[in-house]
This record gives structure tokens, C-alpha cells and sequence, in this order.
């Protein structure tokens, strides 16, 4: 099970040795040096505008964490994950704005992150409300249940009414300050990206580590053969729903972080766009893998840029290209996600794999 | 009393022109096994391809035609770029490719028509409401509806008496076997798609003659997902049904529930109810019962 390669004659012990974080010296390092760079390297060397892009792989990276465990690890496919996302953050805005707080909790800066956990377990269980049929369907009913979830949760129940409280209309703002982790005060770039960074370590933590565990097995029994997992004494009903709850809560998180990030909620940012688009970064990524989520996500955020800054050159002689960016954006992903499934099926994370295999055995081929 | 029965035919109208095109899903899923979600830009496409015809003065009736014709060639190109080097592949993977069909060709659609409101002109049907019994019926429905019942047919009548219906009759049941006895496979998913796109066509066609041309008829295309659902996805006279079933529900909701959830429970009520309906029978009401071994 674990592609890891073992120095000559370093064997595995015990089962718990074969699921360890750090099997060898050199993946320890590897990771440190990441995180190194995350936390350090990037904001130390990174301007403004990179600091934004990696903010949005970020907040992509997280929701596409909770598909990757539907999905990729579930088998239960789903295209209504921005729906949930959407339930966080408007549930830690209607929090935060509405809420009567005492004032010693304001005080202490501790009512965004009171928030944030309310908002994860309000998606989690919104996303289990519409998870429930699929105990009994699956598959292409399946993606119908969940866009039924989108469709009625964003463009009915947010945008006709929640969106309505207040008579503001369409977009809730958040004042300037109200987003503060204790005396922490969440307001610039660069502090974005660090508590993006903060909560997508934090879940990819907790993800990987449930997946190396029972739910995780018991997911992926279900992905492979629901029947035969049943028999094996595996409550597929529970771990369904289980799956619903953690990939809703992650999406809950990352809805309220995105709160921070913009200051301002409409219901327009979480289209049904969004839940393909997050389908679509799996793909790209690698279906059944955590690095498979992040890849898509800094490759498809990345290559958006990308087209961007060529398209800024090419519109002083084409003005319309400007106009038309949109659309041609959407063609661009389009074509990608077409293309990476006719050419590139099993995604950039088996090429990772691919390169890392290639590297240890390097230069000896054999 | 009134109330209800013009609800009630304005229900079935709209619910034709949803049956044509659930009829054109229903096809490709049968003879391929696609589980197409790029319905509703197939419906775009056809609506502003029809627009543009119609705007460079053609008459609506051979305007379809085109409209007909230009699907047949998207139908053919479609299948043959996107989808012929998926057949094997895992369902994900398939539904998948439809998805990024569906971003490509509706930022095409946006590119070439700017996804700003059109609306023919001049009207196709008069506006004057046509009188049946004490019935005031708007002649876009009555002639939306005629027509799509007309295309239904021919549809039918092609997949049941003709040489190429019968043969992709036979690929849908039973693939290798077809397959020995000479069908081409690979013919029948083109003729698949392009029936899709054609029926497509002629729904966006019609749909955008009742409302105007803009995004929101490719929202109407996708209602064709509830549809085929409620039918049983491999079952042509479940799509039928099911296209007529869900008229009939967005429009009675749209009368009755709308004063008590104002907004646009039109819209929603199809996908919900569907999502329910699912809880109790799984596979709609004609579709195939997958009876699963390990």
C-alpha cells in the first residue's frame, strides 16, 4: 500500500511503522523544507499579487480537499460542493454580523474563530441532510442529488432569502476589524495568506491522518465495491454520511475563511461554476490523493494567471480579447479538463509519482 | 377552476418541448452510455443558432431546419474530437468530459453571441392568444408544442422503422453483439450525438421563442436532467413522461407555491422534488434495476 521507497534493507516492522508519518529521514526533511517554504519562503520573497494567488490556491486547495474525499476516496460523486462552502460562509457571517456577542468574547477576538467551527459543523450537517439519498443511489443520480442541493441551497435559500436579512439586497459586507483571531487583526495579504496556510496545513493534517485510519479504509472499501465492503461488517450508511460530514465541514471552513479574504458575501460566488470548477482541479490534479487536490489547485489557479498576463500584452492589439476573457477562460478550462482526461487520465499527481520513482532509483536504472 | 386548467396546458406544453429534448439524452445514454451534463449548452446553441438564422431573415420553419443541419455537424465533430477515444473509460471520466464540454461550448457560446438577450424579430407567433373552449391558449405554446410532438415522432418512427434507428436500437442492447453483426459502433455514438444536438436545437429554438434568448435557457435544458431521472434514464417513453411530468410540476408550482415562497421556486421545485422522488425509487420509474454482484 504505501508507495514509499526504503533505503536497502530497512524493512518494516509492524503495521504501525508502515503507516508512519516519517518513514525516512529524507521525507522528513522534505516536508520540513515545505512547510519552510510556505510559512517563510513565500511570504519572505513572494510580492502582493503572488501572495493573493497563493491565497486563492489555497482557499481552491480546501474546498477541493472535501471532493477529493467524496470522490476520490468515497466513490460518491458530487457536484454541489460550493453549495457547502457557501453554507459556511454565510453561516460566520450571519455570525459575526448578527450574533449578539458578549463583549468580553469581542474583546478577545475570539468570535471569528468561534465561527469558523460553527460554520465547519453547519455545513457538515447541511451537506449530511443532502447526502442522505445516497445511501440508496449512486452514481450519476447521485450527481443529481448534489446539484439539487446546489441548486437549492444557493439559488433559492441564499440568494432569496438570506441574502434579503437586513434589506441590503445582495452582498453583506464585513467592516474593517470584525475578522480578528485574538489580538490578531486578519486584514492584509499577507495575514490572509498566513491563516490560509494555518488551515489548509491543519486539514490536510487531519485528512490524511483519518484516511490512514479505520473511516479511511472503510471509505475506500466503499469506493472500490459498496457490496462487498458491506459484508465485510463495514457500515457503509455510517461512513457515507461520515464522508458527507467531513467533506462539508472542510467546506464549511473554507467558506469562512473566504469571508476573510474578501470582506464581502454574495451569493455569486458560489455558482454552480465553483462546484464544477473544484471537480474539474480533481481531475486535473489526480483522483484518489491529497497531492492530487493541490496540484490541480496550484496548476489551475496558476495557469488562470498565466492566461491573464498573456491576454493583458495581447489585448493592446486586440482590445476585445479583454471583453471576452471570460469566456475564453472557461474555454481554456474546458479544453483542460477534456484534455487531461482523454491524454492524462490518472492526473499530475502520477506523474509526481512517476518523477519521484525515477529519482530514487536515479542514476541506476535497475 | 380556470386557473388550474391553463396551468395545467400550459404545463404539458412546455413539458414537449422538455420531452424532445430528454428524448436526445435519453439516446446518447442508451446507445453510448454517456451521461451527457452539457444538455443545457446544447439547448443555448441551438437557440442562438436559430436566433441567427432568423435574424438574416429566414423564416422560422426552414431556420430550424438549419438549426438541424448545423447540429448534425456539431453532433458528428463532438463525438468524434471529445468523446470516441473515451468508450471503456471509467463513468467518472465520461460524465467528466461532458462537464468540460459544457465550460468549452458555453464560453464559445458567450464569445460569438456576448450571452446578451436576444429575442426574434419579428415574433414568430403572434402574441394574440388563441381560444379553445373557454381556453386562452398563446399560440408560441400550441405551436411549440405540435411541433415538438411532430419531431417526437419522427424521432420515434426513425429509431423503430429505419435501417440506422434499428441499428443503434441494437447497439443500446447489447454492444458486442451488435458489433458481430455488423454495426458499426462508432456511426451509431455520432448518429447518438447528433440526434442530441438536433432534438437540443429545436428545444432552444423553441424555449427561446417563449421567453427571449439569454443564459437562463440553458438553465431550462438542464430541467431535461430531472427529467430523464423521473423516466428512468434508459427508457424513451420514460423520457416522454418525464419531460411532460416536469412541465407540469414547474408550472403548477410556479402558480400555486409562489405566494407562499416567493422567488423562484419555479426553478428549484424540479431539482427538489427529484431529489426526493430518488429516496423512494431509485431508478426512476422505467429505468433499468442494476442488480449488483460482488
Amino acid at each position: 500500500m504505501s508507495s514509499v521507497w526504503l533505503p536497502c534493507g530497512d524493512y518494516h516492522q509492524d503495521y504501525a511503522e508502515d503507516q508512519g508519518w516519517w518513514q525516512t529521514r529524507f521525507i522528513k526533511g522534505k516536508m520540513i523544507l515545505l512547510l519552510l517554504a510556505v510559512f517563510v519562503g513565500i511570504p519572505l520573497f513572494a510580492g502582493e499579487y503572488w501572495m493573493s494567488v497563493g491565497t486563492m490556491v489555497g482557499y481552491t486547495a480546501m474546498g477541493a480537499l472535501g471532493v477529493q474525499l467524496l470522490i476520490g476516496y468515497s466513490g460518491l460523486l458530487t457536484l454541489g460542493h460550493a453549495a457547502f462552502i457557501a453554507v459556511g460562509a454565510y453561516t460566520s457571517t450571519m455570525l459575526i454580523l448578527q450574533f449578539p456577542w458578549p463583549q468580553s468574547l469581542l474583546d478577545s477576538g475570539l468570535a471569528y474563530p468561534i465561527s469558523i467551527v460553527v460554520a465547519g459543523i453547519v455545513a457538515g450537517l447541511w451537506s449530511v441532510l443532502f447526502g442522505l439519498p445516497s445511501v440508496k443511489v449512486k452514481g450519476f443520480y447521485l450527481i443529481l442529488t448534489t446539484m439539487a442541493a446546489q441548486f437549492i441551497t444557493v439559488d433559492f435559500i441564499l440568494t432569496q432569502y438570506i441574502s434579503q436579512i437586513g434589506g441590503r439586497g445582495q452582498a453583506f459586507s464585513l467592516p474593517p476589524g470584525t475578522i480578528k483571531i485574538g489580538p490578531w487583526v486578519v486584514d492584509n495579504e499577507r495575514s490572509v495568506y498566513y491563516l490560509m496556510a494555518i488551515l489548509l496545513t491543519l486539514m490536510v493534517i487531519v485528512l490524511a491522518n483519518l484516511l490512514r485510519s479505520k473511516p479511511g479504509r472503510a471509505w475506500v472499501a466503499i469506493r472500490d465495491n459498496d457490496i462487498a465492503a458491506e459484508t465485510l461488517g463495514i457500515n457503509i450508511v455510517w461512513y457515507k454520511l461520515l464522508a458527507f460530514f467531513v467533506a462539508g465541514f472542510m467546506a464549511g471552513i473554507a467558506g469562512a475563511f473566504w469571508v476573510c479574504n474578501t470582506a464581502a458575501l454574495s451569493p455569486e460566488h458560489f455558482q454552480w461554476f465553483l462546484s464544477l470548477w473544484l471537480v474539474g482541479v480533481i481531475l486535473i490534479g489526480g483522483v484518489g490523493s491529497i497531492q492530487g487536490a493541490i496540484f490541480g489547485s496550484i496548476f489551475m489557479v496558476v495557469v488562470m494567471e498565466l492566461l491573464q498576463m498573456v491576454a493583458l500584452p495581447v489585448a493592446e492589439y486586440f482590445p476585445s480579447i479583454l471583453m471576452d476573457f471570460a469566456y475564453i477562460k472557461d474555454m481554456a478550462f474546458g479544453l483542460a479538463i477534456c484534455a487531461f482526461l482523454i491524454y492524462e487520465p490518472n492526473g499530475l499527481a502520477y506523474r509526481w509519482w512517476q518523477a519521484k520513482n525515477y529519482f530514487n532509483l536515479w542514476p541506476f536504472s535497475y | 377552476m380556470e386557473l388550474f386548467l391553463m396551468t395545467l396546458t400550459t404545463g404539458v406544453m412546455v413539458g414537449g418541448i422538455y420531452a424532445l429534448v430528454a428524448l436526445g439524452w435519453v439516446l446518447i445514454y442508451k446507445c453510448s452510455g454517456v451521461l451527457n451534463l452539457a444538455m443545457g449548452e446544447l439547448t443555448i446553441i441551438g437557440a442562438y443558432v436559430s436566433y441567427t438564422f432568423h435574424s438574416v431573415g429566414i423564416p422560422f420553419v426552414p431556420a430550424v431546419l438549419l438549426t438541424l443541419m448545423v447540429g448534425i455537424v456539431l453532433g458528428i465533430l463532438t463525438e468524434r474530437i471529445f468523446l470516441d477515444k473515451l468508450i471503456g473509460e471509467p463513468i467518472l471520466a465520461v460524465i467528466m468530459v461532458t462537464v468540460g464540454l459544457s465550460f468549452f461550448l458555453k464560453g464559445l457560446v458567450g464569445y460569438i453571441w456576448q450571452n446578451d438577450t436576444r429575442v426574434f424579430t419579428p415574433p414568430v407567433f403572434s402574441i394574440k392568444p388563441i381560444s379553445v373552449g373557454f381556453l386562452q391558449i398563446s399560440p408560441v405554446y400550441l405551436w411549440s408544442f405540435i411541433l415538438s410532438i411532430v419531431l417526437l415522432i419522427i424521432f420515434v418512427c426513425f429509431f423503430k422503422y429505419t435501417r440506422w434507428g434499428l441499428s443503434m436500437q441494437a447497439t443500446a442492447d447489447d454492444e458486442t453483439a451488435a458489433l458481430s453483426l455488423g454495426v458499426s459502433a462508432r456511426f451509431v455514438y455520432a448518429a447518438a450525438w447528433a440526434i442530441a444536438f438536433m432534438s437540443a436545437g429545436v428545444g432552444g429554438a423553441l424555449l427561446g421563442n417563449i421567453n427571449g434568448i439569454n443564459v437562463s435557457v440553458g438553465y431550462l435544458g438542464l430541467l431535461v436532467l430531472p427529467a430523464v431521472v423521473l423516466g428512468g434514464l434508459n427508457s424513451v417513453p420514460g423520457a416522454i413522461v418525464g419531460g411532460i411530468l416536469i412541465g407540469l410540476l414547474q408550472n403548477f408550482s410556479g402558480t400555486y407555491l409562489d405566494q407562499y415562497f416567493p422567488g423562484g421556486v419555479k426553478e428549484i421545485v424540479p431539482f427538489a422534488f427529484m431529489a426526493v422522488f430518488l429516496l423512494f425509487k431509485p431508478y426512476g420509474l422505467w429505468g433499468w434495476e442494476r442488480i449488483e454482484r460482488v
